[in-house]
């Protein structure tokens, strides 16, 4: 029935009326049209009522036809706020540029990101945005659209395949997509591949140089396999020999297995012990009854409060026992061997390299003494032998120029 | 003619199950608890104090006393009275 925008946006005023007929001017005002509210009586030749401005100059008529006088007792409104605010004019300017301060400020560009960089540094990329004007304090209206902006770093940066521009509040964060860039090849100088280890050759396979042995030959160490001079006496080259050689190379390994094996288990029993600590002095407060455990291990946390060397006298700390079980275990003969036979192919593999293989296993010496089995395992495992050696370079064969030229 | 008129508007009522407030022309009033007050289909305004408004209808008055009464809200046909309000009753047109 009331609509409070209005009352507020065109101004209202409480009329106070003198006169008896007072009910009769009500009447007469609703009638009209007028728009009254809060009406109430303080007497019986007294009443007031809330009236918007613009009626009140259509109220005068009716009070001359009722005998009544009116009265403005109070205002409220937008118009009636203008004026007062007219008469602070300094404080209303101030708030004004305030506002308008607030709004010219986040216009303009205050921080730059730059993600997504690997190899290009940041700066490099924040020299490309100033180019296309993205830089501290820019104004947000004189940049471009960002797709614009994107397109035209992507153009001034060849390094990376793809930049996004995105603009939030003063914040402008660029996100840089790098392109792959493939390494280059390495420059080989020229070399041998030379034997690491004594061994009969498996396979051979050259993919530069000469191949210089054949497959179950026997090699000592530091005899080369594939030549890194190629060519015959007349006309040669040198090449970074390349390829993958490998050879079967025999191994013996001794084992001691014991036949009785100790070891500790946690039970999974746990006790906190909580003290106080007052300089180098520690009293047990908690629990008051520890459990008793045979074997336990302890870890230990302190606490004492303090600010960089200096620290209070007086801590606490948490001591957590976790109760241990000795558990011992026989090993029949078989099982040892068995035993054994891992940890021999184990240390074996580590001596070989990763891709070598073990091509035949064969026990050579079993012996019981002492509680202990003493085994030796003869292997033969195929493994890389190749080693790269670089050719020394020596003062050119005085042939070799011209054959280069004839050829 | 009169009665016929009225006649005619109690089957209305009957027969369309039109609210009665809208086709006999008597007020219908909306109270919420002592505090508030609606009045619809009132005639205009006789009496109004602190204490008691008295409203012409159709066919007679409507008075409402109470305590520290105010009109919130008037139009032509509607009231809104918010106060303490402590009775209505109804004055038949003699």
């Amino acid at each position: 029935m009331r609509n409070l925008m209005r009352e507020w946006y065109e101004g209202h005023i409480t009329v106070t009326i003198r006169g008896k007929r007072f009910e009769r001017l009500v009447n007469l005002a609703v009638r009209e049209g007028i728009h009254i509210w809060n009406i109430s009586r303080s007497g019986s030749g007294q009443g007031q009522f809330d009236i918007l401005i613009r009626d009140y100059y259509r109220l005068r008529p009716l009070l001359r036809e009722t005998g009544c006088k009116s009265h403005v007792t109070s205002r409220g409104g937008f118009p009636f706020w203008l004026i007062r605010i007219r008469r602070r004019a300094g404080f209303a300017v101030g708030a004004f540029l305030f506002l308008f301060g607030m709004y010219m400020l986040s216009t303009f560009v205050w921080t730059i990101e730059v993600q997504g960089t690997v190899r290009l540094t940041p700066g490099q990329v924040e020299q490309v945005a100033e180019k296309v004007g993205i830089k501290q304090g820019a104004w947000k209206v004189k940049l471009k659209e960002p797709q614009i902006l994107q397109k035209e770093m992507t153009a001034l940066l060849p390094e990376a395949s793809w930049i996004g521009v995105h603009i939030e509040g003063t914040k402008v964060t660029i996100q840089v997509v790098e392109k792959e860039v493939q390494e280059p090849a390495k420059q080989l100088g020229p070399r041998h591949l030379i034997a690491k280890k004594k061994a009969v050759i498996h396979r051979v396979e050259a993919e530069a140089g000469k191949s210089m042995v054949q497959v179950n030959q026997f090699v000592d160490k530091g005899q080369v396999l594939i030549s890194g001079v190629i060519g015959n006496d007349t006309r040669q080259g040198l090449v970074a020999a390349k390829g993958k050689v490998e050879g079967e190379v025999w191994y013996v390994s001794n084992v001691s297995v014991p036949l009785n094996r100790k070891s500790s288990h946690l039970t999974g029993q746990k006790q906190d012990l909580f003290y106080l600590v007052v300089g180098s002095y520690a009293v047990q407060l908690w629990p008051l009854q520890t459990i008793p455990f045979e074997k336990y291990e302890a870890s230990e946390t302190r606490v004492q409060l303090g600010y960089s060397q200096y620290s209070l006298p007086v801590g606490w700390k948490k001591v957590s026992l976790y109760e241990q079980e000795d558990r011992s275990k026989s090993l029949t003969q078989e099982e040892a061997i068995a035993l054994g036979k891992q940890f021999a192919r184990q240390d074996i593999l580590s001596k070989a390299g990763k891709e070598a293989v073990i091509k035949d296993e064969k026990v050579l010496h079993v012996k019981t003494e002492n509680g202990k089995v003493y085994l030796s395992i003869h292997y033969a495992v195929i493994e890389d032998i190749a080693l790269e050696q670089p050719i020394v370079a020596l003062p050119p064969a005085p042939g070799q120029n011209t054959s280069d030229k004839a050829n | 003619m009169k009665r016929w008129s009225r006649r005619l508007r109690h089957l209305a009522v009957g027969v369309l199950d039109l609210p009665q407030d809208v086709v006999l022309e008597v007020p219908r009033i909306t109270m919420i608890g002592q505090l508030q007050m609606y009045i619809e289909n009132h005639r205009g305004v006789l009496h109004f104090s602190e204490k008691e408004l008295r409203l012409l209808l159709t066919n007679g008055q409507l008075i409402v006393r109470g305590e520290q009464l105010v009109i919130r809200a008037i139009l032509p046909e509607e009231v809104l009275l918010e106060g303490k309000i402590g009775g209505v009753k109804f004055v038949e047109k003699s």
